[in-house]
């Protein structure tokens, strides 16, 4: 130690000894890491929480930069993009048009049919501030969280399909699990039959279709949407179309979700469905017509007085009815006997 | 230029930048812009300041500052805590073991060093995760990974050596 404070203290056979120690720390970790889920998720919504705005500040500026040597290369197509673009919103007028009445026509007939209306569902628009693209394990992280009232399980897309659904949540960011992760599972419904199946990741560009029904054959190009099986996500977002990959189908994906920068957090609000309270009306033996049955005076010696369920009575007076209806009998029919005539 | 090592606050900064090129590495990784437009997976940017300060400065980026960068990585990326940080310190462990042939390298065989350490560090984190998961897992992602991570080594070896000599400095045993 004669050389001063820069002298390495450590002799080669001191440095193997940290080495071992850590290596075990790292093998405790994992250990330890997969059996506490749950704590480790708790910091890493912490951390990530923690470092938010550096994450953001950091992005800005490259984003900027991005886009504007984008712009760069873009400027000698602005003529050609022009043109297509304008082709593009004439088409999507048509389209916008159509959709609109077809729209008015869904709900005319939902009208008529006393069609449960779809849930209603509200969203937040976040940013990607963070994205995992490693080996294994494709992830997203937002800059919105609990306090944006984002929870686990609810759906994110872009302006095209689904990207992923959130699986954990901070004060202020969220990550986000996506479709082709291998730990994605979601239960999806393909057109036109609706034909019902679950759509799992593998780490591939497009998810394997899975749990398929013996015998379907999906087409090429079929598409597939959420099927909003199990409530965990609503019905309808479009996904991708199918790909026949040999022996199996795949999905390509609508979504871009290794460039998009801007997502939709879908809040799938369904009411949860509460039994009403069972009543004697419900029986099927009060239903007949018929009374139900008293129970059994109880062995104990004073016994309160059996409350006798309401029975269903039909009404006493049933008004004649007259051989021909009147001309206003549809609204007659819709007055309650008020025992005044 | 005089180094950060001159005075006493100089020289703690000067002795954080291994690891603190080691924490950017991790946070460049997980950024949400790709190099590549998204087609290729992330580089391991935080490997290469392990790699390289554990040859020229091994007081600097010890096995528990590796552990610690591959934590940090775990965190970032969303996976399950200790990957990557199990890979990291196995990855220390072959560059500790045969440090002088590595640091004997120089040009295109500096890369290949590099290229060698990659591949455990994919090796050991493949390996890993297949037992964590407790299946074969594909392997076209880890290789794709080391290559782009081997490749980008020549762009970001400059950047390192630029920061050992002009701030961090040589070891005094070095001399």
């Amino acid at each position: 130690m004669g050389n001063g404070n820069w002298r390495i203290s450590r002799s080669r056979g001191r440095a193997h000894l940290p080495l071992i120690v850590v290596g075990a720390l790292a093998v405790f970790v994992i250990l330890f890491g997969k059996a506490e889920t749950a704590l480790f998720n708790r910091a890493r919504t912490n951390v990530a929480d923690w470092m938010r705005p550096s994450l953001t500040l950091v992005r800005m500026p490259i984003q900027v930069a991005g886009r504007w040597l984008n712009s760069v290369g873009d400027f000698f197509f602005v003529y050609q993009d022009n043109m297509r673009l304008k082709e593009e919103n004439a088409r999507l007028r048509q389209w916008h048009n159509k959709a609109i009445v077809l729209d008015e026509r869904l709900k005319r007939y939902q009208l008529l049919l006393h069609a449960v209306p779809d849930p209603a569902m509200s969203s937040v628009v976040a940013r990607v501030i963070g994205r995992a693209n490693h080996p294994f394990l494709q992830t997203m992280i937002l800059d919105a969280g609990r306090a944006n009232a984002v929870k686990p399980g609810q759906a994110v897309i872009d302006q095209r399909g689904m990207i992923g659904r959130i699986y954990l949540t901070g004060e202020r960011t969220s990550w986000v699990i996506l479709l082709t992760d291998l730990n994605s599972r979601i239960p999806v419904s393909i057109e036109p039959n609706t034909d019902q199946a679950i759509m799992t990741g593998d780490n591939s560009p497009m998810p394997l279709i899975e749990t398929l029904a013996r015998g379907v054959q999906l087409k090429a190009d079929a598409q597939v949407v959420t099927s909003g099986d199990g409530d965990i996500l609503p019905a309808g977002i479009p996904i991708g179309v199918i790909v026949p990959y040999g022996n199996t189908y795949r999905v390509a994906l609508f979504a871009d979700q290794t460039t998009a920068q801007d997502v939709e957090i879908v809040d799938f609000k369904i009411k949860p469905e509460t039994q009403p309270p069972v009543t004697q009306q419900d029986l099927p033996v009060t239903a007949a017509g018929l009374p139900p049955v008293v129970p059994p005076p109880q062995r104990t010696g004073v016994t309160p007085p059996p409350v006798l369920p309401p029975v269903f009575k039909a009404p006493a007076q049933v008004p004649p009815k007259p051989d021909t209806p009147p001309a206003d009998a549809g609204t007659d029919m819709d007055v309650p006997d008020t025992g005044n005539q | 230029m005089e180094r950060l090592g001159g005075t006493s606050g100089g020289r703690f900064f000067a002795n954080m930048i291994p690891v603190t090129s080691g924490l950017i590495g991790v946070v460049v990784t997980n950024l949400p812009i790709s190099l590549f437009g998204g087609w290729v997976l992330s580089p391991m940017y935080a490997l290469m300041p392990i790699y390289y300060w554990c040859l020229v400065r091994p007081d600097l980026m010890s096995p528990g500052w590796a552990f610690l960068i591959g934590l940090v990585h775990d965190v970032l990326s969303g996976a399950p805590i200790g990957l990557w940080a199990a890979a990291y310190v196995a990855t220390y462990a072959v560059i500790d073991w045969q440090r002088d042939g590595f640091a004997g390298l120089s040009g295109w065989g500096a890369i290949l060093g590099f290229a060698t350490a990659t591949l455990v560090a994919c090796t050991a984190h493949y390996v890993i995760t297949s037992f964590y998961n407790w299946q074969v897992m594909a392997i076209g992602d880890s290789v794709q990974v080391f290559a782009v991570t081997a490749i980008l080594y020549t762009a970001v070896l400059p950047l390192l050596g630029w920061l050992h000599r002009k701030l961090v400095g040589p070891l005094r045993s070095e001399f």
